[in-house]
């Protein structure tokens, strides 16, 4: 099980940064089939590096890395090269100012799972429903609905799929500053 | 290997962890995780979502709930409650007779927002300083607004109207958005989406149709009807995201609203209450409110023992 202190600290600090990354990528990437390849790349990488070292500012290292990782892709790729990324949005530059909306964000948690949970498929929203909001064990999920424990498995394993997905690609208040994480600020830095 | 196919088998190993791993199990699962950080990071994104589903609990049916609890005796006790709730609220709630006792009670401290669902998914958001009975059964849906202020995101359903008492009037969704607004007699609907029927308790079949865009303000027996635009109704709303919003109000009437949500009072006196301003804050920041206040308008602020008083 995930009981080692990078676990932890990986769930802690970098993943509640996913809605903002994904945005990221969305914005700067042209391949929607490719982002969440590069997302897990770029999580192994943070995941790998602060296993050696932990940065001091989580969230401009996870930016860091998925930008060298998006460098490496497009000089691979060669299909595009280094002067076409000014067409990126990432080359325009918008100094939000600290949003306090983040506040606001872990009130709206709840609401955000609410709305994960209402988007499942019909059988697997009830099981998921069953299983956490009544807290009922799988075994009692089983039984309540009167199918298998191994569909009772197989709906948590896509439940738990598609309810990342809602969380990590929602759209709210967070995401602005994801522009504040632009990069590409200074082109003459990359190499 | 893909991230969708990690992603995959990370589910798969998080799905029989949540039912229970064997000893083997667990053996194997640690071999794949360590395998590659790929397969680690897709495991705990994927943890790390089942647990934040833990809040989901939140919702959890009071009616469920109060099904496996509640012996008989307890019944009594809810029916004299709710008949003593019908005397307070005045002679018209004798009306309404519950047939069977049930129900819930909600209420949010001041500053304070909740959301709640009901036993027929109907979504109710709590202001600050609210309190109301929700009563939630296969023959009706009821709710009780003793105080303060609750959005409505009602799920329709033809064989049981969605009905609001609030003061001495009744308040009947046809399927809709709305939030009421109760200080007394005084009852404020904002209307959202679809269309709701406003009523006085002692004049049923009379009443007000009110659609989206229509905010009704009652008084006593008095009903004023006025139609507002949709980002209007987005500013009145806009309390479900703990934010106040305010287009051209007087600073009395922005004190008044941010009094609403916090212990520490505003008092304006004298002619600076009838300065006007607009602009959007946090319900809870009287501070940055105050401090705005001071600079933009050059107002003195002085706090004594738990109120602001703002002058010129």
């Amino acid at each position: 099980m995930a009981d080692r202190p990078i676990d932890d600290w990986f769930m802690r600090e970098v993943l509640p940064l996913e809605p903002m990354l994904t945005r990221f990528l969305q914005r700067n990437w042209r391949n929607e089939a490719e982002i969440s390849d590069l997302r897990q790349e770029a999580y192994a990488r943070v995941y790998e590096a602060a296993q050696r070292e932990r940065p001091q500012l989580v969230k401009p290292f996870l930016f860091q890395i998925t930008r060298n990782l998006m460098i490496d892709r497009l000089r691979r790729q060669s299909v595009v090269n280094l002067e076409s990324m000014v067409d990126f949005d990432w080359l325009n530059v918008s100094d939000d100012k600290p949003s306090s909306e983040a506040y606001v964000a872990a009130r709206q948690e709840l609401r955000l799972l609410q709305a994960a949970l209402d988007k499942l498929p019909p059988r697997c929203r009830q099981v998921v429903l069953l299983r956490k909001v009544e807290g009922l064990s799988q075994k009692e999920v089983a039984k309540h609905m009167g199918i298998t424990i191994e569909t009772v498995e197989n709906q948590v394993a896509k439940g738990m799929r598609l309810l990342a997905q809602a969380m990590g690609s929602r759209r709210n208040a967070v995401t602005t500053e994801a522009r504040r994480y632009n990069f590409f600020r200074k082109p003459r830095n990359v190499r | 290997m893909s991230a969708d196919e990690a992603e995959k088998i990370a589910a798969d190993w998080l799905a029989r962890e949540d039912r229970g791993l064997t000893a083997e199990e667990s053996d194997r699962m640690e071999l794949w995780l360590d395998q590659s950080s790929l397969n680690r990071v897709a495991y705990l994104r994927l943890k790390s979502a089942w647990q934040r589903a833990d809040r989901l609990a939140a919702l959890k049916s009071p009616l469920a709930a109060k099904r496996e609890t509640s012996p008989p005796r307890w019944h009594l006790k809810l029916a004299v409650a709710a008949a003593l709730t019908l005397l307070a609220g005045g002679g018209a709630w004798l009306a309404w007779r519950p047939s069977e006792p049930s129900g819930q009670n909600y209420a949010t401290r001041v500053g304070r927002l909740q959301a709640v669902r009901l036993a027929d998914g109907t979504q109710v958001e709590l202001n600050t300083n609210t309190r109301l009975h929700a009563d939630v059964t296969d023959a009706r849906r009821t709710v009780m607004l003793d105080s303060g202020e609750a959005y409505f995101d009602v799920v329709h359903d033809a064989r049981r109207p969605f009905t609001v008492y609030a003061g001495n009037r009744r308040i009947t969704d046809i399927g809709t958005k709305f939030s009421v607004f109760r200080n007394g007699d005084d009852v404020r609907v904002t209307v959202r989406e679809g269309r709701v029927r406003v009523e006085l308790l002692d004049q049923l079949g009379k009443p007000v149709v009110a659609d989206a865009g229509h905010v009704v303000m009652t008084k006593g027996g008095e009903t004023l009807v006025i139609e507002k635009s949709g980002s209007d109704i987005a500013d009145d709303l806009s309390w479900r995201g703990g934010v106040l919003v305010f287009n051209q109000q007087t600073l009395a009437e922005a004190a008044e609203q941010f009094n609403r949500y916090n212990e520490r009072q505003i008092l304006v006196e004298g002619p600076a209450r009838r300065i006007r301003i607009g602009g959007s804050f946090k319900a809870d920041n009287v501070d940055v409110f105050v401090l705005l206040l001071h600079r933009g308008f050059g107002l003195s602020v002085n706090e004594q023992g738990g109120t602001i008083v703002v002058s010129r």
